[in-house]
C-alpha cells in the first residue's frame, strides 16, 4: 500500500512539473501567468497619484537577457521606499521569444510600485510584438500621474520596414488633444520610448516632424528613452528639449526623476 | 547566424550523405544472378544498372514512423525516419509540426530535422527491451513571414546576429521498444514510446549566464512514438 502511494505521489509530481516543461515552440505565443499589465498599472498610478503635484519615479531600461542584474535592481528599487512608480524603456527581451518576456515580468511583478513598458525594437523580433500586446498592452498608450501626462510610444520603425506608421502621428495627435483640451489638467507631460529620433531605428525621415508634434504637448518637461545602453543626455534638436536615455540595467544603473510641485525636476543616475 | 545557416547546411549535407551512401553500399551488394527457365542467363549492363538504381532508391525508403509532442518544435508533429549504422544506431527523422494560434496572428507550420544516436538496447522481457539514452540534435523552421532565416537587408550586417526562423535544440532522452512477433505484424515491426529532454540555443544562451533560471525554465519535455515498419 505505501509503495503504491509512493508511486503514485511520484507521478503525480513528475506530471506536475512536467506540464510547465512541455512546450510547443519558443515564439508560440502561449502565456502562463498575468497579462495585461501596463493597464493594470497605469489604472493604479493613476489612482494612487490623482491630485498630486510632485512625484519620484524610477528608470530601467533594455534588462534583455540580463535576469540576475534585473533581479537587482528590483531589489534597488525596492529598497530605496520613496517611489511612486517605475517606467521601464523597453527591450525586455532579446530574441522576442515567449518566455523571455514571462521571466521578465515575474522579476518585474516584485516592484513594491507599478510599473510600465514601452515595446523595445528586440521585443518585435519573432512573435514577440504578439506577446508583449498580451502581457503588457497597446503599443502607444498614456497615462496621468497627477498633473503629468505620461505619453509612451512605439519608436521602433525599422521593424516595421515602414509597412506601420511608427511613430503613431494620429496617435500623438489624439494626445495632443486631449492634454490641451480645457480642464484635462494636465500641466506637463513627458514622452517615454525606445529609440531617439535621429537613431537608425527610427524613422528619421521624420525626426524633425516628430519633434515637432511633441513640443505642442502642454509643457513638456523631457523625453525618456534607451537603446543604445548608455547614459546620456542630449538637447537633440537644439531646442532645449532633453533626451534622457537611461543605460542597460547590465551598466549597473537606474535613472532617478524627482517632479516638483513647483514644475521644477531633478534627475539622478543611481549606481547600484 | 551565417554560422549557423552553414552549420546547418553542412549538417544537412552530412546527413544526406550518410543516407545515399548507405544506400550505395546496400546497392552494391553481392549481384545475383537471374534464374530462369532452368537457365542461367548473366545479366546484361542493363539489368545490372537498373538493378542497382532500385537498390539505391528502396535504400532511401523510410523504415520508421514517427510521432512526437512538445520539444519546442511544435505542439504534434509527424514524420518518417531513416536507421542506419551498423546496429541501427543512427536515425535521421524528418517532422512536420503545427503551433497553434495561441494569442499569435496565426497557426504555423513547422518542420525539423533531427539526428538521433541510441546506442544502447538493454532487452527487459519478452520482446521488450529498453534504450538506456537517446542523445542527438534537431533543427526547427517555422513556415511564417513573422520569422527570417537572415536579417532583411534594411538591417545593418549583423544587427541581431541571430535568425528567428531556424533554432537548433539538444536532447537526451530514452526508450521502450517493443517488438511484434512475425506472427502477429500487422503494420509494424517494433513501436517504441520514448521521452526526451531538451533545451534550445535561445535558452542556453540565456541560462549559461543568468542563475536567475531553473532547469524547469529552460528545459522542455517532449513524448513521442516510433513505428519501425520495416
Amino acid at each position: 500500500m505505501k509503495i503504491k502511494d509512493l508511486i503514485h505521489v511520484t507521478i503525480t509530481a513528475f506530471f506536475v512539473t512536467s506540464c510547465d516543461m512541455l512546450e510547443t515552440h519558443p515564439y508560440d505565443v502561449k502565456i502562463s501567468g498575468e497579462r495585461g499589465i501596463n493597464a493594470k498599472n497605469t489604472a493604479l498610478i493613476e489612482q494612487k497619484m490623482a491630485g498630486r503635484t510632485n512625484m519620484r519615479f524610477g528608470v530601467i531600461s533594455d534588462t534583455q537577457r540580463r535576469y540576475n542584474d534585473t533581479e537587482d535592481v528590483v531589489s534597488a528599487l525596492n529598497a530605496r521606499g520613496d517611489l511612486d512608480f517605475v517606467v521601464h524603456c523597453g527591450d525586455l527581451s532579446d530574441f522576442g521569444a515567449t518566455r523571455e518576456f514571462e521571466w521578465q515580468r515575474d522579476i518585474l511583478n516584485d516592484l513594491k510600485v507599478p510599473y510600465v513598458t514601452v515595446i523595445g525594437n528586440h521585443d518585435c523580433l519573432g512573435t514577440g510584438e504578439d506577446t508583449y500586446l498580451e502581457i503588457f498592452g497597446e503599443l502607444n498608450y498614456a497615462f496621468t500621474a497627477g498633473d503629468v501626462r505620461f505619453v509612451c510610444l512605439n519608436t521602433n520603425a525599422l521593424e516595421y520596414d515602414y509597412s506601420r506608421p511608427v511613430p503613431d502621428f494620429d496617435y500623438i495627435e489624439s494626445e495632443i488633444e486631449y492634454c490641451n483640451a480645457e480642464g484635462s489638467g494636465i500641466n506637463r507631460t513627458i514622452v517615454v520610448m525606445h529609440v531617439k529620433p535621429t537613431e537608425m531605428v527610427f524613422n528619421n525621415n521624420v525626426a524633425k516632424p516628430f519633434q515637432h508634434y511633441i513640443t505642442m504637448l502642454p509643457g513638456l518637461q523631457f523625453c525618456l528613452y534607451g537603446h543604445e545602453h548608455q547614459l546620456t543626455v542630449d538637447d537633440l534638436f537644439g531646442d532645449g528639449v532633453l533626451y534622457y536615455q537611461c543605460p542597460a540595467v547590465y551598466k549597473r544603473y537606474y535613472l532617478l526623476f524627482t517632479l516638483n510641485s513647483d514644475g521644477s525636476y531633478d534627475y539622478e543616475a543611481v549606481e547600484f | 547566424m551565417t554560422m549557423k545557416q552553414w552549420s546547418f547546411r553542412i549538417l544537412l549535407a552530412i546527413i544526406m550523405t550518410a543516407i545515399s551512401s548507405q544506400a550505395w553500399a546496400q546497392a552494391d551488394e553481392v549481384e545475383i544472378f537471374q534464374v530462369e527457365k532452368d537457365t542461367i542467363v548473366a545479366r546484361t549492363r542493363y539489368d545490372k544498372r537498373l538493378d542497382r538504381y532500385q537498390r539505391f532508391w528502396n535504400a532511401l525508403i523510410p523504415r520508421n514512423f514517427k510521432f512526437q509532442m512538445y520539444g519546442g518544435m511544435g505542439l504534434v508533429n509527424i514524420g518518417v525516419g531513416w536507421r542506419y549504422g551498423k546496429n541501427h544506431q543512427w536515425e535521421t527523422d524528418l517532422l512536420f509540426g503545427l503551433i497553434p494560434k495561441y494569442e499569435s496572428h496565426s497557426t504555423k507550420v513547422t518542420m525539423t530535422l533531427k539526428e538521433n544516436f541510441t546506442p544502447w538496447k538493454v532487452h527487459l522481457k519478452g520482446n521488450l527491451y529498453f534504450q538506456p539514452l537517446s542523445t542527438g540534435l534537431y533543427f526547427n523552421t517555422v513556415f511564417s513571414d513573422q520569422f527570417w532565416t537572415h536579417e532583411p537587408s534594411r538591417y545593418p550586417r549583423g544587427y541581431y546576429g541571430f535568425s528567428t526562423r531556424v533554432r537548433t535544440h539538444v536532447f537526451v532522452g530514452e526508450r521502450l521498444k517493443l517488438y511484434i512477433p512475425e506472427s502477429k505484424r500487422h503494420n509494424f515491426r517494433s513501436i517504441s514510446v520514448f521521452y526526451e529532454i531538451s533545451s534550445c540555443d535561445l535558452y542556453i544562451v540565456s541560462a549559461a549566464t543568468n542563475s536567475y533560471l531553473k532547469p524547469k525554465d529552460y528545459l522542455v519535455l517532449s513524448l513521442g512514438l516510433i513505428c519501425e515498419i520495416f
